[in-house]
């Protein structure tokens, strides 16, 4: 009897063809693309995505060409970040789809793009009874064709705006082996570092090199004055860095003009580059030029 | 996975159609000996069925569809734009109505080629040119397991 090696292919599906075609297809993406790198936070709702967008555009006053991939699928913002519209028309042809266009030439690719409108949610067409089932598989279908299909063209830097939670790193890390780094971000309170400890643990149990933490909301200060004060109470977010052997990388106040800025599609850091909070993102940007270097 | 058939010492092969997978519970593929032409069926559950999806795989084949850009989530986006739609190629010249198009959209990617190829053989060979929800009834039937 034949045994499993004596029959070629597989029977008509030709599952390994299939797979190395997408393999192929994701190659030929990512090799434009000097840089990749996550930003993440085991925590939601510290900042991760104004604080991507805002080093993208730190990174393109320095001179580099950016891109921002934003990997949560179902809470997106970078779109609305950067001032790409709802109405803004895909392009899309047999090479793939073009990116969104969004302010300083940061090229972006968002789930809220393909939406057909800013309030609809993510939500796919199996049978609703099926999709807890297929929810996660679906999802990283998407992510993979999100990084995949997009023409990003060459890049210096691909800016990976990762959702709260430290699951979706296996996608990524999956999709994208050669990825540079990992920059985690927390605010100080004891609840975010308590979590973020849990996502810096568990890149470094995966060998994803972590380019450092950034302390984000780390102090007010006030636009007129500029002068800093305290906005959460909790422990040095550096002796969290220190425990996980990790670099210490930035401490960025909390300005409201970033907010601002952001939510009229623009981006703070570059009106406002010589402020406590613009220096300190330049901080960050430089510590992962540095790290990459 | 390969199947093999004992008494022929023969591969048997996909069938690419003549199964129609149940929407929301299992997968079930059919598999020929292409000398003796004997058939038989792998029924795998809903877990099973998950973890050959996430490969990114269609199963009888990729499809215009799958290798088309965004192709899965063009096809599988609940409300995408317009131009997500019109990006996804029409694999044939046949009439769905709207309530097929849900129903066949509902068949979970990997497998929904095959369950579309199944309805547009059994269309086809009768000259139907329109399917309806009625006719996919009837495939699922006549033809399904």
């Amino acid at each position: 009897m034949k045994t499993y090696e004596d029959l070629a292919g597989d029977g008509g599906s030709n599952i390994v063809e299939q797979v190395q075609n997408l393999g192929v297809k994701l190659r030929s993406r990512l090799d434009k693309i000097k840089y990749k790198i996550c930003l993440m936070s085991g925590k939601g709702g510290v900042g991760k995505s104004s604080v991507t967008a805002n080093i993208a555009a730190c990174l393109v006053d320095k001179g580099y060409t950016v891109g921002i991939l934003d990997a949560d699928l179902n809470g997106p913002s970078i779109a609305h970040l950067l001032g790409i519209s709802p109405d803004d028309k895909l392009v899309i042809d047999e090479s793939g789809i073009q990116p969104g266009n969004g302010v300083h030439g940061i090229r972006i690719m968002s789930m809220d793009m393909l939406l057909s409108s800013p309030d609809q949610p993510v939500m796919w067409t199996e049978n609703a009874e099926a999709s807890a089932v297929w929810v996660s598989t679906m999802e990283s279908t998407a992510l993979r064709e999100l990084v995949a299909d997009t023409c990003w063209g060459e890049l210096d830097f691909l800016l990976i705006d990762m959702p709260p939670g430290s699951d979706r790193i296996d996608n990524i890390r999956g999709l994208i082996p050669e990825l540079s780094g990992v920059v985690e971000i927390t605010i100080p309170s004891p609840l975010s570092q308590h979590i973020v400890s849990k996502s810096i643990t568990k890149n470094s149990k995966m060998g994803v090199p972590v380019i450092g933490l950034v302390e984000n909301m780390a102090s007010y200060v006030c636009p007129h004055c500029d002068k800093e004060g305290e906005l959460f109470e909790g422990d040095d977010v550096e002796t969290l860095s220190t425990r996980k052997g990790i670099p210490f990388i930035g401490k960025i106040p909390f300005d409201t003009r970033v907010s601002r800025k952001t939510d009229s599609g623009g981006l703070f850091y570059m009106e406002h580059q010589e402020s406590p909070t613009g220096k300190a993102i330049c901080t960050v940007a430089d510590a992962i030029l540095n790290f990459i270097k | 996975m390969k199947f093999l058939c004992i008494p022929c010492d023969t591969q048997m092969e996909t069938q690419v159609d003549g199964i129609m997978p149940e929407e929301n519970k299992n997968l079930a593929m059919k598999f020929k000996c292409k000398k003796c032409g004997y058939s038989i069926a792998m029924l795998t559950n809903k877990f099973e069925t998950e973890f050959v999806s996430k490969l990114g795989v269609e199963m009888g084949g990729a499809s215009a569809e799958g290798k088309a850009p965004l192709g899965v989530v063009s096809s599988a986006l609940a409300e995408g734009k317009e131009e997500l739609k019109k990006a996804a190629p029409q694999a044939d010249d046949l009439i769905w109505t709207e309530e097929a198009q849900e129903r066949i959209k509902k068949v979970p990617f990997f497998v929904r080629n095959m369950a579309k190829k199944t309805v547009i053989n059994f269309a086809l060979e009768r000259g139907i040119t329109t399917i309806d929800a009625k006719l996919m009834d009837e495939v699922r039937e006549k033809v399904g397991m």
